[in-house]
């Protein structure tokens, strides 16, 4: 091992204990590495994880089947540069070094991999390392067949795929349990620039699965057996990996080892962790998954995707809350997280072995979500959530942010659309084209014109809809194409006022006058064709921007940050501009509806 | 007590039910009071009702299945081509 000053000297977050120089794991890890990393020294409170990722690397990294070592810790070292994982990097910088390869060299491949001189597969294959850790779902065939046409095989890119997974993998660990430095710390040169990302090319990372696999008999392949016994069938995830069955068995071992006990956490507890670090990873395949695990464990659907879209409303303890908050950030947000959300969760009651699970937990979620991205696999069950393209998550190298998943009833049915299948837009354009038409009317106001801006509206929707990213509900994007072309329509039709502009201010200072008391049930003092008619005429007086927003919050019942996604607007701006078009209506109809109204109608 | 400025200032966001319990307390205190407020709050909350069960704009049953097809006639024609 390196000589390193006391400068470096640290405690990882976690306590530790002497596992003896008998512990094989060690041993392992020593033949794999030349030293026993302190990655895995913090996590002596749970030896079973460390034989998990002992067993786990060894199968992924020692093993020279298709890719050589120093390939694979290339690969390792762009990753985690990439994420900017500094104990992770310098490691695999020392390795790169011990086989061989000079300081200068690596810090330019970290600096840009196109320009250090590498040969053309080299080249390709680090690329595609990177997109798969930072761009995952633009991932689809076409990365694989480029590979394929540098001379990567099959076994190799399965190989890659892992190695990518791995790293992940190892970078969690060490942001959540940030162990001392094993080296002097490396700085990360410049590190390479992030993927562009391609929304045409986004593939969700469900439309593979990628790779040819062989037959494996659950009788002959005890890991097969586990997953059945455990999920009731065996997950596409691990059908994919079968020309590899050595590294099935090591994370099979690793899902035994990791998920199996319930000493520690429970296995809901688990579940739920992985959950929302699947969701964070906008990890359509995985979210399913665990969403059918909790059921079996007796947590309904409804709660589960509670926990998917947003936890803190979920029925969950406070305690169980900052659990999942704990995980969240070590996967969305690691740059950030520190020893704070260690103390945080010890002050909830947790004690160190169950932090520490916490964290291996994530990171396996981590390896698995990675892995399931790479091979494309598709669900093995009903996708409620249908995630999109995370270009967040491209912005920064270390973060990932989390983006809002809704539920959306049009989930199952857009993501058909997404993969070609035209005739269930239909289904699509039967369920919104009342509310698609009732928005334009509010807009152009003639029956013709927006049933004419309706077919537009849907053509539109059709055309984009690969752009579509679930990050709002389906029906809220529909609204916005409508309102979009409606004031578009409007536009050409005559000169409207703008609607553009900011006015919170005006908006707010819109003085009542009609102070009359109204009737106790306006409604009985006129027919509903008649308050219709009143409704609509009276509305196509307001100016456009407040029939637009009464038409969507009032009429379509669009919930307020639906209403205010669909125009463009903040809340404060939506709110304002809310109220003034219902007190200008107000104002309108109040006439109608005072208490001394007569009964003839409007 | 507020004023019935403060009052209308958020009445918006107490239509949205979207206020503090103690914002929400003096709103309500205010109401209790001030007969004109009372009156606007009442009625917008009436017109709001009104406006949701109007059916305005409603698409008519016929024009439904027509507008359909021709959507699902130009998409197709739109890829074959």
């Amino acid at each position: 091992m390196a000589g390193f000053g006391l400068e470096w000297i640290q405690m990882s977050y976690l306590a530790e204990v002497d596992l003896g120089s008998s512990f094989r794991p060690f041993g392992a890890l020593q033949n794999l590495f030349g030293f026993v990393p302190n990655l895995f020294r913090a996590q002596t409170l749970l030896p079973r994880i460390i034989e998990a990722e002992a067993g786990l690397a060894a199968a992924v990294l020692g093993k020279d089947r298709a890719l050589p070592r120093s390939q694979k810790e290339l690969m390792a070292l762009v990753v985690a540069a990439a994420y900017g994982d500094t104990y992770c990097f310098t490691q695999q910088h020392q390795t790169l070094c011990s086989l061989g390869v000079a300081d200068h060299q690596l810090d330019q491949i970290v600096r840009d991999h196109h320009e250090a001189g590498l040969s053309r597969p080299d080249t390709v294959l680090l690329d595609y390392a990177l997109k798969l850790a930072m761009a995952a779902p633009w991932l689809s065939g076409k990365d694989i067949n480029l590979l394929r046409d540098h001379g990567f095989t099959d076994e190799s890119i399965l190989e890659a795929i892992v190695v990518t997974g791995l790293t992940d993998f190892f970078c969690t660990l060490s942001r959540g349990l940030d162990p001392p430095h094993d080296f002097q710390p490396r700085p990360i040169p410049g590190s390479s620039k992030a993927p562009q990302a391609d929304l045409r090319s986004y593939a969700g990372g469900t439309a593979g699965p990628y790779l040819p696999t062989v037959e494996l008999s659950p009788e002959r392949f005890p890991p097969f057996a586990l997953f059945l016994e455990r999920f009731g069938l065996i997950p596409k995830l691990f059908r994919a990996q079968t020309l590899r069955p050595d590294l099935i068995e090591a994370e099979a071992d690793a899902v035994r080892k990791v998920l199996g006990p319930v000493d520690i956490l429970s296995h809901v507890q688990k579940e739920c962790i992985f959950l929302v670090g699947s969701a964070a990873n906008l990890n359509t395949y995985c979210v399913a998954a665990h969403c059918e695990m909790l059921r079996t464990m007796g947590v309904s659907m409804e709660e589960s995707d509670q926990i998917a879209v947003d936890h803190h409303h979920a029925e969950l303890s406070e305690a169980d809350k900052s659990l999942l908050d704990f995980a969240l950030k070590l996967t969305a947000r690691s740059s950030e997280f520190d020893r704070e959300d260690i103390e945080l969760l010890r002050r909830h009651g947790f004690s160190e072995k169950h932090i520490l699970e916490a964290v291996a937990a994530t990171a396996l979620n981590n390896f698995f979500n990675t892995l399931q991205m790479g091979l494309g696999t598709t669900p093995d069950y009903d996708t409620k959530h249908v995630f999109g393209p995370k270009e967040a998550h491209l912005s920064s190298a270390v973060d990932r942010p989390r983006e809002r998943a809704q539920l959306d009833p049009d989930a199952e049915l857009v993501g058909r659309v997404q993969n070609g299948d035209l005739d269930t837009f239909e289904e699509l354009v039967a369920r919104h084209s009342r509310r698609v038409y009732r928005t334009l009317m509010a807009i152009i106001g003639n029956v013709e014109a927006a049933q004419d801006a309706m077919q537009d509206t849907f053509l539109k929707a059709f055309q984009h809809i690969g752009e579509f990213q679930g990050r709002s509900k389906f029906s809220t994007w529909l609204v916005t194409i409508a309102n979009n072309t409606g004031v578009q329509r409007l536009r050409e039709r005559r000169h409207i006022e703008s609607l553009d502009d900011v006015p919170s201010k005006a908006d707010a200072e819109f003085r009542p006058r009609q102070i009359r008391a109204w009737a106790e049930d306006p409604e009985q003092l006129c027919s509903q064709a008649e308050r219709r008619e009143l409704v609509e005429r009276e509305l196509m007086k307001l100016p456009v921007k407040y029939r637009v927003v009464l038409a969507l919050r009032d009429i379509e019942q669009l919930s307020g940050q639906e209403t205010a996604e669909a125009l463009g607007l903040g809340i404060a701006a939506m709110k304002a501009r809310l109220l003034r078009a219902r007190l200008m209506l107000r104002e309108a109809l109040a006439p109608h509806f005072v208490s001394s109204a007569k009964r003839t109608g409007p | 007590m507020i004023t019935c400025d403060e009052f209308m200032a958020d009445l918006g966001n107490y239509l949205e039910g979207d206020v503090a319990v103690e914002v929400r307390r003096q709103l309500e205190h205010h109401l209790s009071h001030c007969q004109i407020c009372q009156v606007v709050y009442d009625s917008t909350l009436k017109t709001v009702k009104i406006v949701t069960d109007s059916g305005s704009f409603d698409l008519p049953d016929a024009a439904a299945g027509p507008i359909k097809d021709k959507i699902m006639a130009r998409i197709r024609k739109k890829s074959v081509s």
